[in-house]
């Protein structure tokens, strides 16, 4: 470091050799964040510019030099595909089924576990754990409870679950709540733990209902990760593929097929990488409409 | 609870205070008691005879107790080799992005040059980018590159992981400057300085980031099931999900039991190292 150079490297002297030691700096900047760097761009910047120049072809999956520049044509030809149309209804109704539930049901449960309760850390394990589930022992765990001669039916009723067609995504849903709730339950707790006792103290001693703490002390309190968590809830679910993959395959006809499993089964059966790559990118912008919406309506830019 | 009510009102308060005492435990133990339904169910299917598996009432609890599918399962599937390709694939993943990630960190925190601060934005904006929108061009890449079907395949393109970057700059930026300072001045260099102050430092954000990322890995769906092709390449989850395929008929013990192989490993890691775990995500809810 500071070797014989001209002037003496102090460290306080920032402004006068910039010279020698800012070179090295940026020479040490760059070479830290090189592999980091490399990486990213080879298979997540490099790869969001390729699907959308992929979106404007008819691209030719075994040469792709022979593709066809279509312009916007993909995105004409999804705007009036019925399977597109019906894979995101079915999306919008998974998400309709699970966020609020996932939501309200993790806030609720968070609430529950951080009043003065025995058993404290059992009931914050049993409610985490799903978390470390791979989805894949989620759907077929939850496949075999919902078929004919499961659980549900046997005790509920409904017959299989996953070959009716009303039935098949509450299914689904059930799977998902039951899996998802774990991640925004510790985040919830964690939230709510940071709301300081002084405020219920004060509103107390003011004879507040627990009503009313709830709604002018805890939410308020907690308004930023609540925000997070709608969000993150949100983009979870309008991205569900592995649990109908597994559990129905999109089935009862294609009741249960949601946007990115029909873009999978476009690109990989179908082996239109084109069509698919502008399935993606009408999802990207979906996704951040949904995220930018629910931000503003939830106030997310005032403290 | 008033101080001015009378000593009817206070009988009437205790009562009700008692009530929504006894209601908050009913509804969260029976919430719990739901919650763990389907484990007994997954555990107990696993360990019971054919004839209780197949009979007409569904059974929560095996009376009749056998190891039949687990001797059935590791004689007649690969599910011992797929149980070892997901250790390996999850524990290389996780070195390589807690190397590249900690790197990085450590240069946008750490180190004073230009274009760092666009550099950190543009890593910020990229989690806005949903993984599926790349699924297909990653794929084309991928197999441009001949790694279909290896385990570079499947690690490379989740190596590069915004969310480390994310959490571990929140971390090294409370690192404090003198003990940087008084190493310069010693003459470390800055690989010395990194390897040997920052790194132990960061211990802990590192584990919990490391057990994150492992959990993460071990569980992935998507993209090994595109990229992993033939069946001695398998990680568990896609191992799984083609037993049931290869069967051709359901056999829910053959289902239960690999499900209970495959998440047995994770659950035991979980219940040990709850409270890193707990913190990894706790980093991920405060830090956006």
């Amino acid at each position: 470091m500071a070797q014989a150079n001209q002037q003496p490297d102090s460290g306080d002297s920032r402004g006068l050799d910039l010279s020698k030691s800012s070179t090295r700096e940026l020479l040490a900047g760059v070479s830290f964040s090189i592999p980091y760097l490399i990486i990213a761009g080879l298979f997540l910047f490099g790869p969001l510019l390729l699907a959308l120049y992929m979106s404007l072809h008819d691209w030719n999956a075994l040469d792709p030099g022979q593709s066809e520049f279509i312009g916007l044509d993909n995105y004409q030809i999804l705007l009036s595909d019925p399977d597109f149309w019906s894979a995101l209804w079915n999306t919008v109704y998974f998400v309709v089924l699970t966020v609020p539930l996932i939501v309200v049901g993790s806030l609720l449960l968070a609430l529950g576990v951080n009043r003065d309760v025995k058993g404290k850390w059992f009931l914050r394990t049993v409610f985490f754990s799903p978390y470390v589930l791979t989805v894949a022992v989620v759907g077929l765990l939850w496949a075999d409870i919902f078929s004919s001669s499961g659980l549900v039916p046997y005790y509920v009723g409904g017959g299989n679950w996953l070959t009716s067609h009303d039935l098949a995504m509450p299914a689904i849903a059930i799977a998902t709540i039951w899996w998802q709730l774990a991640f925004n339950f510790i985040i919830l707790l964690a939230a709510r733990q940071n709301v300081s006792d002084r405020l219920y103290e004060a509103a107390k001693l003011d004879g507040a209902s627990t009503w009313r703490m709830m709604r002018d002390i805890t939410i308020p309190q907690m308004q930023n990760p609540l925000i997070f968590v709608v969000i993150v809830t949100f983009v979870g679910s309008f991205q569900v593929f592995g649990q109908p993959f597994i559990m129905t395959d999109g089935g009862p006809s294609f009741s249960t097929t949601t946007i990115v499993l029909y873009l999978y089964e476009t690109a990989f059966t179908g082996r239109d990488f084109g069509y698919a790559a502008a399935v993606g990118y009408v999802l990207f912008m979906i996704l951040i409409a949904v995220s930018a919406t629910s931000y503003y309506f939830l106030g997310g830019d005032r403290k | 609870m008033s101080t001015k009510s009378t000593s009817l009102r206070d009988d009437l308060t205790i009562t009700d205070e008692r009530l929504r005492t006894i209601a908050v435990y009913v509804g969260l133990y029976g919430m719990a008691a739901l919650f763990l339904l389907p484990y007994l169910y997954m555990f107990a299917t696993s360990f019971m005879t054919r004839e209780l598996v197949y009979s007409d009432v569904p059974h929560l609890i095996p009376w009749d107790v056998t190891l039949y599918w687990y001797e059935y399962l590791l004689t007649n599937s690969l599910i011992d080799m797929w149980t070892v390709n997901t250790l390996i694939l999850a524990g290389v993943t996780t070195l390589v992005v807690l190397v590249i990630d900690a790197m990085i960190a450590y240069s946008l925190t750490r180190l004073d040059w230009p274009g760092r601060r666009v550099i950190f934005a543009v890593i910020v904006a990229s989690f806005m980018v949903p993984g599926i929108v790349n699924l297909v061009p990653v794929y084309i890449i991928v197999s441009e590159l001949g790694l279909v079907n290896s385990v570079w395949g499947v690690v490379l393109p989740s190596a590069a992981n915004p969310l480390g970057v994310f959490m571990l700059v929140q971390f090294f930026k409370d690192i404090p400057e003198e003990l940087e300072e008084a190493a310069r001045l010693d003459g470390f260099s800055r690989l010395r300085i990194f390897t040997h102050i920052i790194l132990p430092l960061m211990r802990s954000a590192l584990a919990a980031l490391g057990l994150f990322i492992f959990i993460w890995t071990w569980n992935a769906f998507v993209w090994p099931l595109l990229i992993l092709q033939s069946e001695t390449m398998y990680t568990l989850p896609i191992g799984l999900v083609t037993l049931q395929d290869n069967m051709g008929v359901t056999e829910p013990g053959v289902i239960m039991t690999s499900a209970v192989i495959a998440s047995v490993p994770l659950l035991i890691v979980f219940l040990v190292m709850q409270k890193h775990l707990v913190k990894a995500v706790e980093m991920q809810g405060t830090t956006k």
